[in-house]
């Protein structure tokens, strides 16, 4: 197995945003049970090593593409741009309204009535935003306007960012 | 045609014979060995017929120790030198000991890496040598069992335990000279032992439920095409059916006002009272707890306890476990009808309150049929039989994750973290990180486990130092720090200078610092602390900013402040700096980080004039040729 190449061609899937997940998660299953350090314990050392280099270089692959928002800046990484460092930091000034607005009620889940409600709705919107901006990279990426791709990717960082915040939240409100 | 086959005596001559392999769960209060025989797992008995080897040695002055249920009986007669629980002691340190041994009758003594030595008659003694001596005996009684020698053992581990205890655990089974094919999660091996992986058609997510006697562990694994996948765990280190028997004494002593200054056997006899009590209810509505033989003197009446008002005492505690239950399943991203097997575990998941209450949340029946004291060993040697390679092998992979997250130290004690908790493993993860000063030429690489914010709140794997970075400017450096995990959870540790190449690396040996009960804190912590954690973080980033630029502007104006600057000009900036100082031993970052502003502000134009300043004496005396 070679871990040099990209992560779309372990699993035999072309460079593209929209993948089949279920062949993904089958491939990956597939390919786990070639390579994983357990199907080499009687082997010599050597052999074990490169087992867990295999397996770790398949777990970041999968860790990539099952994620939107990590596939969408892999793919924009393959093309040789870099949306962690963008050299055009820019955003709209409307989106960034609504983030604020959205951190806002984000830290009032606090005082809430029912946060529980508040949560789900809030999660909801969340998903839909998130949805949404995946369109728009898919749309942008395959038709080769990788500026456009590249700034909905990152609008989708901050969109992934109050997921993870919204979660957090959950387990410290609902205990 | 084959060619003619050779043996020696007792050598093995058939080319199919059956690799000999065991699974081994080394439990706090008690250990068991099994093997797969004739197509049939089993747990092995000894000569006596008993399955269950209690955990614990007794260490003799010239004799070899002794091992079980003989040593057992000494725990009272020979206390200093009779050793159990011991796994509550693996991978932690001489400190983290002293604090959880108050009750613990040994005499420690502190090895220069921190490891806690029991003083017994026959010297001082590791946990891992303990450990060991219990593995020993384990190894034997498969040995004689299976009538040859052992190619190696699957040896269980708790879910959480962190990169110290297993590398610990690895550690006695080398000293006891066994082959470790595997360390398994126990959730993992009790799954494992309903063959779950079995419904190749099913895929299916399942609650592992193990209530011991001191610890309560909940894990949620996904299963799929005989791939397991442990996607999160939780519990509490402190929560078991023992203080279900607390909860019953507590409740039979203030029935009978028995004053709550007890010696120790009327301890004993309250909790062998309850123990009793409980057993009973399991099959009868009520029933009379008598207190003749009390060791107090005093008589006191039979208190009669019925079922009801047991499951009363019994909630409060069952309520924890249910609650820690939820927090995992939020954990995986699961939800409750989401689970479609609850795999019972633990000697307390007999408590029929227990089960009554697990399977209401659940909303379904559990799987109680296999014994749930040996269900996890039973486990560990289908696993064992696996990676013998006596089956086809196809079967049975076990994908694990991550228990608790790897970072690195940053500066002003904040962890940066590499690899997040709940990560499939193996794992390889690299990160780059920087100097700090100009000039810096080595960088100490400090590894946490844990999840909080700050350094002082994880537990300290490893420390070790890259050498040899050529003086830079701060920031120019490339440090890129690379973890990889294999497969039993062990860490190793590199770090590389990109542009110079010099590198160094570490296997990850414990430095011994936490307990089983604060890795549980340490994780619950880290959901209730995230306020606290946010704010602390702000403040010592804003604080390492304000250092770095006290730092900078110290060492201009030390350099060239007489040449540049006029006294006021001078006077002004160092005003500044001083508010700075005092703003930055203060608590509150916004008012650092509004100095830190006011402060560059003010030395901006210097800042200028220094940089006009350097290139007019770069280019002095050279001619345009030159540049």
């Amino acid at each position: 197995m070679d871990i040099s190449q990209d992560f779309f061609s372990c699993y035999g899937l072309s460079r593209d945003f929209a993948i089949d997940l279920d062949g993904l998660r089958q491939a990956h299953r597939h390919l786990q049970q070639q390579h994983h350090p357990d199907r080499f314990v009687s082997q010599p050392d050597s052999d074990q090593r490169q087992a867990v280099q295999i397996t770790a270089y398949l777990n970041q692959a999968y860790a990539t593409l099952i994620e939107p928002l990590k596939r969408g800046i892999y793919l924009l990484q393959l093309h040789g741009m870099d949306p962690l460092v963008p050299t055009n930091t820019s955003m709209p000034l409307d989106f960034l309204l609504q983030q604020i607005e959205q951190q806002e009620r984000l830290e009032d889940m606090h005082q809430a009535q029912d946060p529980e409600t508040e949560m789900d709705t809030m999660a909801f919107e969340l998903q839909t935003q998130a949805s949404q901006l995946e369109t728009e990279f898919a749309q942008a990426y395959s038709s080769a306007q990788f500026e456009a791709a590249e700034t909905a990717v990152r609008k989708l960082q901050f969109i992934v960012k109050l997921q993870q915040q919204l979660n957090t939240l959950e387990g410290v409100l609902l205990d | 045609m084959a060619l003619l086959q050779i043996a020696e005596p007792g050598q093995s001559a058939k080319p199919h014979q059956r690799k000999l392999a065991v699974g081994i769960d080394l439990g706090t209060t008690h250990s068991l060995v099994a093997s797969v025989r004739s197509g049939q797992v089993e747990t092995l008995p000894n000569s006596r017929g008993e399955h269950l080897l209690p955990s614990v040695v007794r260490y003799l002055a010239d004799e070899l120790p002794q091992v079980g249920i003989k040593a057992q009986s000494y725990l009272v007669d020979d206390a200093a030198n009779t050793v159990m629980s011991v796994k509550r002691l693996m991978g932690r340190g001489i400190e983290d000991v002293k604090r959880l041994g108050e009750n613990m009758p040994y005499l420690f003594e502190a090895c220069d890496q921190g490891m806690p030595l029991i003083n017994t008659v026959s010297g001082l003694k590791s946990p891992v040598q303990v450990s060991a001596d219990i593995l020993r005996a384990l190894v034997q009684r498969g040995e004689s069992s299976l009538g040859g020698e052992l190619v190696g053992a699957v040896i269980t581990v708790p879910a959480y335990f962190d990169d110290a205890q297993r590398q610990a655990t690895k550690d006695a089974a080398q000293l006891a000279g066994i082959q470790v094919l595997r360390l398994l999660n126990e959730p993992t091996a009790a799954a494992v032992a309903y063959g779950l992986e079995q419904d190749q058609q099913e895929q299916g997510t399942i609650a592992v439920f193990d209530l011991g006697g001191g610890t309560f562990d909940i894990s949620i694994l996904r299963m799929e095409q005989g791939v397991f996948e442990v996607l999160a765990t939780g519990g509490d280190s402190a929560l078991g059916g023992d203080d279900f028997d607390h909860a019953l004494a507590e409740w039979m002593r203030h029935q009978r006002q028995i004053p709550a200054q007890l010696d120790l056997a009327q301890q004993r006899f309250l909790l062998r009272l309850a123990r009793a009590g409980k057993e009973l209810l399991s099959h009868k509505q009520t029933t009379q707890m008598s207190f003749s033989g009390w060791p107090g003197g005093a008589d006191f009446a039979d208190i009669e306890l019925t079922r009801e008002q047991m499951n009363l005492l019994l909630d409060p505690i069952i309520d924890k476990a249910i609650k820690a239950t939820k927090r995992t399943l939020r954990d995986a991203k699961v939800t409750i009808d989401g689970i479609s097997r609850i795999v019972m575990v633990g000697g307390s998941t007999r408590s029929l309150r227990v089960q009554e209450r697990v399977s209401e949340l659940f909303q379904q029946p559990l799987l109680t049929d296999i014994d749930p004291d040996r269900v996890v060993a039973l486990g560990a040697a289908r696993q064992a039989d696996v990676l013998a390679g006596n089956q086809s092998g196809e079967e049975l992979l076990l994908l694990d994750v991550l228990p608790l997250s790897l970072g690195l130290e940053t500066m002003g004690g904040l962890v940066e973290r590499v690899i997040d908790r709940n990560t499939p493993i193996p794992v390889a993860r690299a990160q780059e990180f920087t100097t700090y000063q100009d000039g810096q030429t080595a960088m100490a690489i400090h590894v946490l486990q844990g999840e909080r914010e700050l350094v002082q709140d994880c537990r300290s794997l490893s420390r070790f130092d890259l050498r040899g970075i050529p003086p830079m400017a701060a920031g120019a450096a490339k440090i890129r720090v690379t973890f990889q995990v294999d497969a039993d959870g062990l860490l190793e540790v590199s770090a590389r200078e990109l542009t110079s190449g010099v590198a160094a690396s570490v296997q990850v040996k414990p430095s011994y610092g936490l307990s089983d009960l604060q890795i549980a804190d340490m994780i619950k912590a880290s959901w209730t602390n995230v306020e606290d954690d946010r704010s602390a973080r702000s403040l010592r980033e804003q604080q390492v900013e304000a250092d770095r630029l006290l730092e900078a502007v110290t060492m201009a104006l030390a350099e060239d402040a007489e040449r540049l600057l006029t006294a006021s000009e001078q006077q002004a900036i160092v005003t500044q700096m001083e508010q700075l100082v005092v703003v930055r031993n203060g608590q509150d970052h916004h008012a650092i980080a509004k100095q830190i502003e006011i402060m560059a502000k003010a030395s901006d134009a210097y800042a200028a004039m220094r940089m006009d300043d350097s290139i007019k004496r770069a280019l002095a005396g050279k001619s345009v040729d030159q540049l």
